[in-house]
């Protein structure tokens, strides 16, 4: 039952510290404008070339125009592609890409295991003798389940690994790389390399399937040595990416529609001009020291 | 390569970290022994004043050395104060979001380097690598909180927290033109500019240091005379009836500044150095705006007749005081809309950084000069001959209006409109290189820092003007015209004309865009350009 525990713990403290660590951000006073063009939200030509709403005269009399579908279409194309990367150094990239796509296939592979589990449970086997059960869907989930189990590890521990190499053999990355950087990487690689051993011992990953219906029949967790290993590594990794920089899936969401692409006019009577007037109504409990930082008017630094 | 790292920021100030050498080669003809200029050395006097230990460069004329042990403490004291004070809603609100995630999720790629023009100019010295500067701050807080314990030194915390490393950051953050260009190359969408004025901020707002140009005689003087040039209000009509004057003599017709109109539709304003140094700048808006029929005004009131604020480079507490009395300056004129004239952090300031500092009444619109200017072009309301303009033009897009702002396409419109032999930098736009003199370099003046930014921070827009030119640079006869409609990007580029001698060697001229507009207005019997 220890592993059906741990691997529910790890999955709350998955989600919940990463919630947590979206709240924090969230609860931040509202943010000085400090967006950086191009902005996809503009509508037209500008979201291509960088211009704004401030190439109008008179802009403010005119509708706001907000591209919806080019912010998402833009951060589909970070989150997906790692677009901004492979324009400012592809070779990073192709090392870095296959690491997160890696993780992407394992994630699309967490769902086919459930998927799979809940057919199983539902009285369809995926599984016959020799294969694939004959099904349509079972042996579609099989077969996905399969492809995406073993693409992601080995994409996710041929990433990593290269990261890792790149790391310590590149002279200008080494000099800015803590210790800390390298054993997030090799601990990405460690869990992809377990799972690899798991997969080996079972190609077909049934073995993974039936923990899954373990879990949710919230019953013990059968799994021989290569996969205990790998749950427990994977487990202590989904509790310590929210705390890590790894959670970068938070920070780049702020990143880019909180800062870089917020260019949101505080115009009179609009909802932000209350939010900015509740926001300036807050006295600030603490202060900087120098002298003319708590002047109205001009001040000196007396130093 | 270079083997530098952030640790040795804290190395005695007996070694400088970096020496000037081998830096970016320039084209032709300044691919010619001789051609590049030297920079001056560091002189003893400033090491033992200054902190002339990173580069031997002194551009933070404030940032003295203590004079003894227990200075030297509570100088530390106050930094580690300052430093807490950024990770802080209540002193930092405003900033905390941008500077938290720039902080905390860098992932330390270094794909900012290549795109940041000091670091490539300067041959990749890797003391000027965005990534050098914001890792130092990194390295110096995570010591700091965590006290060399083993976790520390496992998260990056393993640097000696000691005078000389805290002097050098304050320097290393007058080594950034807080131009961004780094931050739309990062995969992450984090900003290293960010650190750097957080960094300019510490210094300034907890410890009273910041450059002399940039405070006392820059945002205190605005404050207290009402510009930063310390021109006051006297002065400013004084100034004002001589470019009536002037304009009256030049061009034959007379043209009136509206000062203090109530209730007019437009509040002008432009930077104050444009009346001092580049009169023609304002004189050719009067021109434009009489001849458009358009409703407008300056402001004779503190602050509302100069647009600068230097306080968005290095002081929040500034910034805001004065984009306040600017604000105020337009409440009580009762105008519709502020136009900012041709400078590109006054529009910014005023646009965008100070847009959620006011509400209702001191909450009045604010806008570019360019579309303007380009709507009467389209408008036809003044008859433009383009053959006026006929040699070469250039437009610096200075990175205020394009980066941060969003203006790209106006200024061109007119530039293609009005100037038959107009090209453009490679790159240009949004994606530009900053003229050298960003993030108050252009006014900052001490010591030797003058040489250091024309020789490092423009090197890579010097770089990109000899280039743009290259078919007519060799030829003295040929103007050669950079429109840089801002009115810091003029002042870094008259000096880097002077210091290169390009003006005088290759005829090289520089101006705004408006004084290209009158240039080429049929109306007027004589060039508006004095050197044509």
């Amino acid at each position: 039952m220890f592993l059906t525990v741990f691997m529910y713990t790890a999955i709350t403290a998955f989600v919940v510290f990463s919630l947590r660590k979206a709240w924090q951000y969230a609860r931040h006073p509202l943010a000085n404008r400090w967006e950086l063009y191009p902005v996809p939200g503009e509508p037209g030509a500008r979201r291509r070339y960088g211009g704004s709403y401030y190439e109008e005269a008179g802009w403010w009399t005119r509708p706001r125009q907000i591209f919806r579908a080019g912010q998402y279409g833009e951060m589909l194309k970070e989150m997906l592609f790692m677009k901004s990367l492979f324009y400012s150094r592809g070779k990073f990239w192709i090392l870095s890409y296959a690491m997160h796509l890696g993780i992407y296939l394992l994630g699309l592979f967490t769902l086919f295991l459930l998927a799979g589990a809940v057919t199983e449970i539902s009285g369809m086997p995926l599984t016959v003798s020799d294969g694939a059960g004959s099904h349509l869907w079972a042996t579609l989930v099989y077969l996905a389940t399969a492809a995406a189990g073993f693409s992601g590890a080995f994409l996710t521990a041929c990433g990593s690994a290269s990261l890792l190499i790149y790391r310590i053999t590149d002279g200008a990355l080494r000099k800015y790389t803590t210790g800390v950087e390298y054993f997030n990487l090799f601990f990405i690689l460690a869990a992809a390399v377990s799972g690899l051993a798991a997969w080996s011992m079972d190609p077909g990953f049934n073995n993974s399937r039936e923990v899954v219906t373990s879990m949710l029949a919230i019953a013990p967790v059968r799994a021989g040595v290569p996969l205990t290993v790998h749950l427990l590594l994977f487990g202590a990794l989904l509790i310590y990416i929210p705390w890590t920089k790894m959670s970068h899936y938070i920070g780049k969401y702020f990143a880019y529609h909180k800062v870089l692409w917020d260019n949101e006019p505080n115009l009179k009577g609009s909802a932000l001009e209350r939010i900015v007037e509740r926001n300036l109504a807050n006295r600030p409990r603490g202060g900087w020291s120098s002298p003319h930082t708590k002047s109205t008017g001009a001040g000196n630094h007396k130093v | 390569m270079d083997k530098l790292k952030p640790h040795d920021m804290s190395k005695p100030s007996s070694e400088q970290l970096v020496s000037l050498e081998q830096l970016m080669p320039l084209p032709a003809p300044y691919d010619r022994p001789g051609m590049d200029p030297g920079l001056e050395p560091v002189k003893d006097a400033w090491r033992e004043t200054y902190c002339a230990s990173l580069d031997g460069v002194v551009g933070n004329d404030r940032l003295k050395r203590p004079g003894s042990k227990a200075e030297e403490e509570e100088f530390i004291k106050k930094f580690l104060n300052g430093l807490d004070k950024l990770f802080s809603k209540e002193t930092n609100g405003g900033f905390l979001t941008p500077f938290l995630l720039a902080f905390e999720y860098c992932a330390r790629c270094g794909v900012c380097s290549e795109a940041c023009h000091v670091f490539k100019a300067s041959g990749e010295k890797e003391v000027y690598r965005p990534l050098f500067r914001s890792d130092t701050l990194r390295r110096l807080y995570k010591s700091y909180k965590k006290r060399g314990s083993l976790a520390a030194r496992f998260t990056g915390g393993d640097m000696d927290i000691n005078i000389e490393a805290i002097l050098r950051l304050g320097e290393l953050a007058y080594r950034c033109n807080l131009c961004r260009r780094c931050a739309q190359t990062c995969p992450l969408g984090l900003d290293n500019s960010v650190i750097a004025r957080a960094i300019r901020a510490l210094f300034s707002m907890e410890m009273g240091i910041a450059p002399t140009l940039l405070h006392e005689r820059g945002t205190v003087l605005q404050l207290k005379t009402g510009s930063s040039t310390g021109m006051n209000r006297n002065a400013f009509l004084d100034n004002i009836e001589f470019i009536e004057e002037d304009i009256h003599e030049r061009l034959g017709k007379k043209y009136k500044f509206f000062i203090d109109k109530k209730g007019a539709d437009i509040l002008l304003i432009h930077n104050a150095g444009e009346y001092l140094s580049w009169p023609d700048n304002p004189a050719a808006f009067a021109i434009l705006f009489a001849e458009a029929g358009l409703d407008w005004t300056m402001s004779s009131e503190l602050a509302g007749y100069d647009g600068v604020n230097y306080g968005i480079w290095y002081d929040d507490a500034q910034a805001k005081k004065i984009a306040l009395a600017q604000r105020r300056a337009a409440r009580e004129l009762g105008v519709r809309r502020i136009v900012i004239g041709e400078c590109g952090h006054a529009h910014r300031a005023a646009a965008v950084s100070s847009d959620r500092l006011a509400v209702g009444g001191d909450n009045i619109p604010r806008e570019s000069c360019f579309p303007i200017l380009r709507d009467i072009v389209k408008s036809g309301a003044i008859k433009f001959d383009p053959l006026r303009n006929n040699f070469p033009v250039t437009l610096h897009d200075p990175c205020n209006i394009v980066r941060s702002m969003g203006v790209v396409m106006p200024q061109r419109q007119v530039l293609k409109e009005l100037c038959p032999q107009f090209r453009e930098m490679a790159p240009h736009g949004v994606k530009n290189y900053c003229c050298g003199g960003g993030g108050g370099f252009a006014v900052m003046r001490s010591m030797n820092f003058s040489e250091w930014e024309m020789k490092v921070a423009a090197r890579m827009k010097f770089k990109q003007i000899l280039e743009v030119f290259q078919d007519k640079i060799k030829d003295p006869a040929a103007p050669k015209y950079i429109c840089a409609p801002c009115s810091n990007c003029k002042g870094a580029f008259r000096d880097m004309l002077d210091y290169y001698q390009a003006a005088s060697r290759f005829n090289v001229r520089y101006g705004g865009i408006a004084e290209l507009m009158v240039n080429s207005m049929a109306m007027f019997d004589r060039p508006y350009f004095e050197w044509l």
